[in-house]
């Protein structure tokens, strides 16, 4: 009995075995098995690109769903936010109202950064904290920028000093990214709050208060300076106060005479993140503790106005009424208005506050932004919330760490994980890379037709005629032909050679100086470049049989290149991968040689546009960019030329060449 | 282009790379040098040694006592003479390479010569470690020298520069077996025609002898410096115990560092044994051509052994340029580029972001190796299959190569 039952198995395993395997030698069904394989694999590439690339694009539409994301929550268990009881009171705005009267002084009779640097350097002095100023100059091509910080440091009561905290505010508000708007009340928080935070005992880390002139270029010279890392174009006076390592640091920015909400801004310098434990803290103390709404930048949630949510969540006025009230349409609007705010700053590197400057050194920074409005909120909210926060990353045993580093934060309660978005634009490098390796094997390999004796030359895998030539496979076979790479090579480099130049160029004094008269000029000399292959490499002596076109073997390495910068720069900073997956996507996989002259001319026109575009569209785009890598040491500027122009630079060649 | 002109040209650039500031930048950097190759560390042994301490008695000093005693006595280690050093050693192997060409070839000169060199001198792999002032570039040196003298059949030259390299880095001890394979033979190009090896047995056991006296009176040399043997351990033994957990692009380090103690012997065991297990089978496939085992068993090296630097599979992929005729059988050349392409740009941003940025941890820094372990390992199976292949030659109508 089992003996049967036994064979029967075996006789079944057998007959699948044969079903899988195939009979016969197992060599030669290997052999069949892979060309079978293969000969799908590659009927089905152009689809499967198409579906990558389409899947990609789908992806990142999908990313605002209101269906995606998770609840926030606090991962650090010695965070505690909320426990504890704040002690900031009447007396403690009194006095915030009093330093704001002596700022304001200041303000009406114009004084120079010298002279309010002293005022605030003396009033820690009375309250009893030691502090001292920096003055700074930065020197760029758009000229000089000089400035004074002021600073305090509050030795800790009850620990060595090893660590500590900074409270920050910056002269300049962060309103229009520093359009000139003072941070009046921002500053004199911190001078009360530095007067109340003193009277306390349990401090275990250094409060450093720091009020840093200008906007984004005070903060830069004091945190360099503190770091002891040195900067070119910077001239500042080393500090006189010192303290520990920095782990957390709060930077308030308080312009209007009171707000409504409190909104964070968290992105910081070349598309780093603080950890999310903190901006989840301060959102817990901020509803929970000084039960003042929150928002994330300052984009009101549209759940809370339903009068006007659809203009809140950003839905233009053609789509159809009932669309602009549903729900899910407003949550998607809002969500996507977070999303753009967040990949606007990330992809350009920019820091979206004071606060991120302090990120290049692994400082965990947010700013809270109080957002301008008749009420009901003022300085006592801001110090309770100031105080609680403090309080909360004085328990920190070691550096904030758990959470989140990479995220998507689209609402106050919700944010998105890396894998939720981080496939989107993977999905669109790999299309690219498929691509790229398709247009390779296209130029190793080319139909041969009938010739019935096989040729001196042909490969030992002529045999895959078979898995290529389909039905044709009588009237012809593949053959295999050269890919000489050193000349597309040769121009990759020569486009990436362009590139630093262009970077050279656009930041020398007498471009920045007279942008509007040169942009046009370098736009068409670099644009030229693209056409220079067509007027230097005459066609190919030898036949597209014996050896690959160059704008085959250029479309293939471009493509491959274009692919993996993509999906490597997609963990460093994802918004800027998104761009050039969005970017680079079509027109890459789009990209190849016309028949007619005028029709590749055209073409390559176009391309050469898409590369260099910016240059005479985005002036104003162009000088930040550089002043951010000049004085913040933002890669934006240089990546876009070094990279991205290139790139699209090559794409432009495989259109002009000829086929 | 003429040799003459393009490999002084070349050394030149090296030299005036080597004068600016990036060797300052890069002389900490993990993926270029490792603890046991590290400038910094060779610096502070020949400190330890000269202010009259025994640099083995404690934990950073892990090179060789050879390397100890040149350092500390006939050429110090100053900003101005180790880009000097470290250049000659690049023109030196560079230079060792051609001659191994021009003795595979047997020709005189050509005009691959150039491309040669620069498969070598413009190697990022190979160069940038030497700009860190990595002492793996002088174990290139030698191995490479080694090989020369080995393709020469200058036997005693090769063995000594082979007993130096073993005491610098114990795992190359494994190019014994095809470096003597090599001695026996000749060396030129076989891969197309393979042939049984011709035992001249008789003729080994005096090599062995003689390499073995080299290293015993290298041993014997290096304990008189030391006045002790602690050297053995703290050198050779780091890269059988690996001590130092210090993060690098090879596969060992991450693995270790989750390791429960109790498990530690045996798996130290299994991937030295794992090293072992290379050395005869190769030599035993490729018995035609030794110069090809000798490059095999180096790309084993630089994927499998215990403190690799990025100059171990530099070398492996210089070491490529003297073999054009098996180009046409590579099977993946693309991918493989592809592979190191991709993992040479994610070693340093994972690295950044796990000790620079503080957003990324450890996991991020092991993944990106474990793709550069995958990039060297397509590397050498690739080049497995090719040495092999070139020997079928090329295949008419409806075949297909199954086995080799």
């Amino acid at each position: 009995m089992a003996t049967a039952v036994r064979d029967k198995a075996s006789a079944v395993i057998g007959k699948l075995k044969s079903l899988i395997l195939g009979t016969g030698d197992r060599n030669i069904s290997r052999i069949r098995r892979r060309r079978k394989l293969t000969a799908l694999l590659w009927k089905s590439l152009p689809a499967l690109i198409v579906t990558l690339l389409s899947a990609g694009y789908f992806w990142m539409l999908a990313i605002p769903l209101p269906q995606l994301g998770q609840r926030t929550y606090i991962d650090e268990n010695a965070l505690q936010p909320g426990q504890v009881r704040t002690y900031w009171d009447w007396a403690d705005v009194h006095r915030a109202d009093q330093y704001l009267e002596g700022l304001e002084q200041l303000r009406g009779r114009n004084a120079s950064s010298d002279e309010i640097a002293q005022h605030i350097a003396t009033e820690f002095e009375k309250i009893g904290i030691p502090a001292s100023t920096q003055r700074y100059s930065f020197s760029t091509t758009a000229g000089v920028t000089n400035g004074t910080n002021a600073y305090a440091v509050r030795s800790s009561p009850r620990a060595s000093g090893a660590e500590a905290m900074v409270i920050s505010a910056s002269w300049i508000s962060r309103t229009g990214e520093g359009d000139g708007t003072l941070n009046l009340r921002g500053v004199s928080s911190v001078l009360a709050l530095a007067n109340f935070l003193k009277g306390y005992s349990l401090w275990a880390k250094d409060l450093v208060f720091v009020i840093s002139d200008g906007y984004l270029d005070g903060m830069q010279a004091w945190i360099t300076s503190y770091h002891g890392v040195p900067q070119s174009n910077m001239w500042a006076e080393p500090l006189e106060l010192s303290s520990g390592v920095v782990w957390t640091a709060l930077n308030i920015d308080y312009p209007g005479h009171s707000f409504s909400h409190l909104g964070v801004f968290f992105e910081g310098l070349n598309g780093r993140l603080p950890n999310q434990d903190l901006i989840n803290s301060l959102f817990v103390i901020t509803r929970h503790t000084a039960a003042v709404p929150v928002v994330v930048y300052d984009h009101m949630d549209p759940h809370e106005f339903p009068g006007i949510k659809a203009d809140l969540a950003g839905i233009p006025e053609w789509v159809p009424g009932s669309l602009r009230e549903n729900d899910d349409v407003v949550e998607y609007g809002y969500r996507a208005k977070n999303i753009l705010r967040h990949a606007n700053y990330q992809a350009r590197g920019q820091a979206s506050g004071v606060h991120g400057l302090l990120h290049q050194f692994r400082i965990d920074a947010i700013t809270l932004f109080a957002v301008p409005a008749a009420g009901p909120h003022g300085f006592h909210a801001i110090g309770r919330i100031v105080e609680s926060t403090l309080r909360t990353t004085n328990n920190l045993l070691e550096r904030l760490h758990a959470s989140f580093f990479f995220y998507f934060l689209v609402g106050t309660h919700t944010f998105l994980k890396v894998g939720m978005y981080l496939p989107s634009a993977v999905l669109i490098s790999t299309a690219l890379m498929f691509a790229g390796l398709r247009a390779w094997v296209e130029a190793g390999w080319v139909w041969e037709r009938a010739a019935p004796e096989p040729e001196a030359g042909a490969d030992d895998k002529a045999g895959t005629g078979e898995k290529k030539g389909g039905p044709d496979q009588l009237k012809g076979r593949w053959v295999t032909r050269r890919r000489p790479v050193l000349k597309p090579l040769g121009i990759m480099l020569a486009t990436h050679a362009a590139g630093a130049l262009l970077f050279f160029t656009i930041t020398q004094p007498w471009f920045v100086a007279h942008q509007e008269a040169y942009a046009v000029p370098v736009f068409a000399l670099f644009s030229a470049l693209s056409f220079a292959p067509l007027l230097l490499s005459p066609p190919s002596s030898s036949s597209p049989s014996a050896e690959a076109p160059l704008p085959l073997l250029l479309r293939a390495l471009t493509l491959c290149l274009a692919s993996t910068v993509t999906s490597i720069i997609s963990v460093l900073n994802f918004s800027l991968a998104a761009s050039l997956a969005l970017t680079l996507g079509i027109p890459l996989t789009l990209a190849a040689p016309a028949h007619s002259l005028p029709a590749r001319l055209g073409k390559g026109a176009l391309y050469a546009c898409l590369a260099l575009g910016w240059l005479v569209l985005a002036p104003g785009e162009v000088r930040r960019a550089v002043w951010n890598w000049e004085v913040l040491r933002v890669w934006f500027a240089p990546f876009v030329c070094v990279v991205y122009t290139p790139l699209m630079l090559q794409a432009a060649v495989v259109n002009v060449l000829p086929p | 282009m003429d040799f003459r002109l393009a490999f002084p040209a070349l050394v030149a650039g090296r030299l005036l790379l080597a004068y600016t500031s990036l060797p300052d930048v890069l002389k900490n950097d993990h993926q270029l040098s490792s603890p046991l190759t590290s400038y910094s560390r060779l610096q502070e042994g020949v400190y330890l040694f000269q202010q009259g301490f025994d640099p083995y008695s404690g934990g950073p000093f892990r090179h060789s006592p050879l390397l100890l005693s040149v350092f500390s006595t006939v050429f110090p280690l100053t900003r101005f003479t180790s880009p000097i050093l470290w250049t000659a050693c690049d023109a030196v192997a560079a230079w060792a390479l051609v001659r191994i060409w021009r003795a595979r070839q047997n020709i005189a000169g050509s005009m691959r010569d150039t491309l040669v060199a620069a498969s070598y001198l413009l190697n990022p792999y190979i160069f940038l470690p030497s700009l860190a002032f990595s002492t793996s570039s002088i174990e290139n040196a030698l191995c490479l020298t080694s090989l020369m003298f080995a393709c020469q059949g200058r036997s005693s030259a090769a063995l000594m520069a082979l007993a130096l390299l073993t005491h610098l880095s114990l795992p190359s001890i494994l190019l014994l077996f095809p470096v003597s394979l090599l001695l026996l033979t000749d060396p030129f190009s076989h891969l197309a025609f393979p042939r049984p090896f011709v035992a001249r047995i008789p003729s080994l056991p005096p090599l062995l002898a003689e390499f073995t006296a080299y290293f015993l009176g290298l041993c014997a040399a290096a304990t008189l410096l030391c006045g002790n043997t602690t050297w053995v351990e703290k050198t050779w033994g780091a890269f059988l115990l690996l001590p130092d957990l210090t993060p690098n692009p090879g596969l060992w380090w991450y693995f270790f560092t989750e390791m429960f103690d109790h498990f530690r012997p045996f798996f130290l065991m299994v991937f030295s044994v794992h090293l072992l297990i290379y050395a005869l089978p190769l030599c035993i496939k490729y018995q035609h051509d030794g110069v090809y085992a000798t490059y095999l068993l180096l790309g084993v090296l630089a994927t499998f052994k215990a403190y690799p630097t990025l100059s171990d599979p530099g070398l492996f992929l210089s070491m490529s340029a003297l073999f054009p005729e098996t180009y046409p059988y590579l099977r993946h050349p693309i991918v493989t580029t592809l592979l190191h392409l991709h993992a040479s740009l994610l070693l340093p941003l994972f690295h950044n972001l796990w000790l620079t940025q503080g957003t990324g941890n450890a996991n991020f820094f092991y993944a990106s190796t474990l793709v550069f372990g995958m990039a060297n390992g397509a590397a050498l199976l690739d080049a497995m299959w090719a040495g092999l292949r070139v020997a079928i030659g090329e295949m008419r109508g409806e075949c297909e190569v199954a086995q080799e």
